[in-house]
């Protein structure tokens, strides 16, 4: 039986509270009557119908979609990897490579990109974009997956190799579901860093390739309108439903809690 | 095959493709700016040709004297590293509980309440930012609040929006799930059954806490840290937005650099100072964490 | 028999190719451009207008000379062309495909940055004012038309918090050289001295440096003076109206002069379509489609067909349309060398790091 302090339940409570009071706003001002995301006006669907007449906020929303899914897939892999390495192995290149993409301004990254696809006489487009993404989500990957596997139980792994399994089998069927919290809250960031990314995005878009966040940025001057409001507020809902829907066809997948048979 | 020679195929193999990735599209292209930081500015943009006229290479560390003879640079430096601790701290204490009481749920909410912390992180950036001037905005409520609390005291009004407290308010928002996310990863392993042998020997809930699950919980610490302290140090966008007319942080300096001045050399020392600070810093306390995990003796299952 | 699917397959590569290249690539500011004036272009043309947007004049600068291709029309203000034009990105104009040039007033052609307009032709216009609650500015018995409301402490007193100046050191430096008597262009170190201490003097009594929301506030009534661009002041002032606000947001326009911000329409050199380019730049050039947008945004116009389209109210606005006396007083922004730029840049980051 497990007694939860109410002391620690409050303090989550407030915590949570103080994630959803903006957000909160953000969906009830995508119903306001006003252009701007000021003040409360009046009530209106106005916005999510515009919304879905605007082929170029839908096309932006589209592609962020699926640079983020194209995204946070590739680097969970590779920053999973990554993290591994780093915490069996003593590397002394790679913890730098995966840390440095954090720390460095996304302006320089930016621009630095941009100079290297273009000697490199790459097109930009979407993939450019995507390239660019997994190159800076690594690093988040690795670390929170490093986290995971510090501390944890050799034991099972050893076990597990004792009897006769191979190294892809220990990983596949014990490493794997002990660290997948931490793959998942990786991929989580990814994600969430890969569809809100504007400053990189920018400088390695192609002409005519247009993200929500550029999209949005570039009415910043003028008004950011509540069809923002409106795209933002569908978009996380579509991605909650994809997330469950996932969850549910593959719930084992997403199991910390596997007992794993040897 | 040989035990050590499949040990060593086998690090390759885990860390090969992060490493050849991370070297063609980030080692390469940032170091092509690393070096624009020895060149001289282009007359009206970007860099000027390698070889100069009379076909001598051109460099020279002009913009790192600039940088080191200015001081006006160091003090915005400085003045971000703060701004960036307390933001790391806050986010620390706002993520400890929230993740805490994810890791102890029942199995079946756990990805639930996980998926709830980051839901609103897949909105778009710049509208939230708009929220929180709504919600810190003269007229509404917590303004007024505050501001009718302090004349109350006799105290002069306080603006809550364009000033360090809304930046900073904002930094904390906007980082917080970066920290949750890690520290859950590590709290989640924690084994119940240590705490409630600590119970029967009689430690009360803060021993239990201090002594147990804080020390175990390190690593999550530091890596939340890490991600939260290394981007904060970096940010421009929010001190635009929403800051006041002090809240200058070297991300804004370096943005400057590059598109205003188009002073890329310069903008290329600021952001190797930066980086080479950041990463610095996340070496000490990552030092500093293996001497006391070290030395503590946390308690290993 | 031949698989159906795979004469489908070619035929649709076959078409593709042909659909794809009818593209006409512009990089603009957003709503820059009338929704109407695309779709007609685009029927003209029987061509897709493919549109990106930058916010920022330096941003564009920053992404062309880190070598992005791909754009065929760019729509950089005057300061920036002459970086462009000096850096070779831009592709000469054929004044040929052009007939539509001469409907632009000359005032506005042949400037010094692009003599004899071999690469640029001018598109819109906006001035960098004042922007204010009238209702508050009466109130306060503050005058609207003279930069000092923004410098003065013996003004700023009355609205301290409530004032808001453009993040930009080229705009800000330019309207405090003004209203100390020199010229937007002034490169005497010594006047940027000046021109700097003044800005100091003046920045505590400022709320913000702010570029991006300062219209959103004006509109909501906590920021009551603005520097800004007349463009989005007077939209301010329809949101104002839209709202059910009982006060106005007008523009002020100073007597000591202000900074004129003329939009070009350039090409691009590595363009992939500049024939489309050429097509529709003179279609921009029509005095009926000019018109259009400025109806939409109240945007200057700087071309002289454009007037009999444009809404009546509209050309009563001076700051819209400067009157004769005020051109004079208006200047456009230059570009600076290389060590300019970084002297600025260090009084900047003083400024901005000052208490």
């Amino acid at each position: 039986m497990r007694r939860r302090s109410p002391w620690l339940c409050a303090c989550a409570l407030a915590a949570y509270a103080f994630l959803y009071i903006p957000l909160v706003i953000v969906v009830v001002y995508s119903f306001n009557d006003s252009r701007l995301n000021a003040e409360w006006v009046g009530f209106t669907l106005d916005w999510y119908r515009k919304l879905f007449q605007n082929d170029e906020m839908l096309t932006a929303a589209g592609n962020s979609l699926l640079i983020g899914l194209t995204a946070s897939v590739v680097s969970t892999v590779l920053g999973t990897m990554a993290g591994m390495a780093m915490y069996r192995y003593k590397l002394r290149l790679l913890p730098l490579l995966v840390l440095t993409p954090i720390a460095i301004p996304e302006i320089l990254m930016g621009v630095s990109l941009l100079i290297f696809f273009v000697m490199l006489n790459i097109t930009l487009g979407l993939v450019s974009v995507a390239l660019a993404h997994i190159a800076f989500c690594i690093g988040f990957v690795a670390i929170v997956v490093r986290a995971r596997l510090a501390g944890m139980d050799e034991s099972l792994v050893e076990a597990a190799r004792d009897c006769g399994a191979s190294p892809w089998q220990t990983f596949r069927y014990v490493t794997l579901p002990l660290i997948m919290p931490g793959v998942i809250a990786g991929a989580l960031m990814a994600f969430t860093l890969s569809i809100d990314d504007f400053v990189i995005t920018f400088f390695t878009a192609g002409a005519g390739t247009v993200t929500l966040p550029l999209q949005i940025y570039s009415m910043i001057k003028i008004a950011v309108t509540p069809e923002v409001n409106a795209v933002s507020t569908l978009l996380m809902l579509l991605t909650l439903l994809l997330i469950v829907v996932a969850s549910r066809l593959s719930p084992n997948l997403l199991r910390s809690d596997q007992e794993t048979a040897p | 095959m040989p035990a050590r020679a499949s040990g060593r195929l086998n690090k390759w193999l885990v860390s090969g493709p992060p490493l050849v990735y991370l070297l063609v599209f980030f080692a390469i292209p940032t170091l092509i700016m690393a070096f624009a930081s020895f060149r001289t500015p282009g007359e009206f943009g970007g860099l000027a040709p390698l070889y100069d006229e009379s076909g001598k290479l051109d460099l020279n560390v002009e913009s790192y004297t600039r940088f080191f003879s200015e001081t006006v640079y160091a003090q915005v430096f400085v003045k971000s590293v703060g701004y960036a601790l307390v933001t790391t701290l806050a986010c620390l204490l706002l993520a400890y509980p929230l993740a805490a009481l994810i890791a102890k749920s029942p199995k079946k909410y756990r990805d639930l309440l996980l998926l709830l912390v980051i839901l609103p992180f897949w909105s778009n950036f710049l509208i939230r930012i708009y929220a929180w001037m709504i919600i810190l905005g003269p007229n509404a409520a917590l303004a007024r609040g505050v501001n009718g609390a302090l004349a109350w005291f006799g105290a002069q009004p306080v603006p809550l929006l364009f000033s360090s407290f809304a930046v900073l308010v904002c930094l904390v928002y906007v980082h917080l799930p970066f920290m949750v996310l890690p520290l859950y990863a590590n709290l989640e392993k924690h084994d119940q059954a240590l705490l409630d042998a600590a119970q029967d020997l009689g430690a009360n809930a803060w021993q239990r806490f201090w002594r147990i699950t804080f020390p175990l919980s390190l690593p999550g610490v530091y890596a939340g840290a890490a991600l939260v302290f290394i981007p904060a140090l970096g940010i421009f966008a929010i001190p635009d937005i929403l800051g006041g007319p002090n809240d200058t942080l070297i991300g804004n300096l370096i943005k400057q650099q590059f598109l205003e001045t188009r002073d890329w050399p310069f903008g290329s020392v600021l952001s190797i100072v930066l980086t080479a600070a950041a990463l610095a810093l996340a070496g000490l306390a990552a030092w500093i964490g293996r001497r006391q995990t070290g030395g503590g003796g946390a308690a290993r299952a | 028999m031949k698989n159906p699917l795979a004469i489908a397959a070619a035929a649709a590569l076959l078409a593709a190719p042909a659909h794809a290249a009818d593209k006409l690539h512009l990089y603009n500011w957003n709503n820059y451009i009338a929704p109407e004036t695309v779709k007609r272009f685009e029927a003209l043309c029987k061509c897709e207008v493919v549109q990106t947007y930058y916010s920022d004049n330096e941003e564009l600068l920053a992404k062309l000379a880190a070598g992005a291709k791909g754009y065929d029309v760019l729509v950089p203000t005057a300061n920036v062309v002459q970086p462009l034009i000096k850096g070779g990105q831009l592709k000469p104009l054929d004044k040929a495909q052009l007939p539509n040039l001469k409907n632009v007033d000359p005032a506005y052609m042949n400037t010094p940055f692009d003599p004899g307009n071999q690469y640029s032709a001018p598109y819109a216009m906006s001035t960098t004012i004042l922007g204010y609650n009238d209702e508050k500015m009466k109130e306060l018995g503050l005058p609207t038309d003279t930069w000092a409301v923004i410098f003065d402490p013996k003004y700023l007193e009355k609205v301290k918090g409530r004032v808001t100046v453009l993040d930009s050191s080229s705009e800000l430096f330019a309207a405090a050289l003004k209203y100390l008597g020199y010229s937007a262009n002034d490169t005497d170190p010594k006047h940027w001295d000046e021109a700097a201490a003044l800005i100091k003097k003046a920045k505590p009594y400022w709320a913000a440096f702010n570029a991006s929301s300062y219209i959103k506030e004006l509109t909501v009534g906590n920021i009551w003076l603005v520097h800004g661009y007349s463009n989005d002041i007077f939209q301010a002032n329809l949101d104002a109206q839209a709202a059910g606000r009982k006060f106005h947001i007008l523009q002020g326009v100073p007597k000591e002069g202000a900074v004129l911000a003329v939009d070009n329409m350039v090409i691009h050199k590595a363009a992939p379509r500049p024939d489309l380019a050429l097509k529709f730049i003179n279609f921009m050039l029509d005095g009926k489609n000019s018109a259009e947008l400025t109806n939409l945004i109240g945007s200057g116009n700087p071309n002289l067909d454009a007037q009999q389209y444009i809404k009546p109210e509209l050309l009563k606005y001076p700051a819209i349309f400067p009157p004769k006396a005020l051109q004079a007083k208006l200047e456009q922004l230059q570009d600076l060398t290389p060590a300019q730029r970084r002297l600025r840049n260090k009084l900047w980051t003083e400024i901005k790091a000052s208490k």
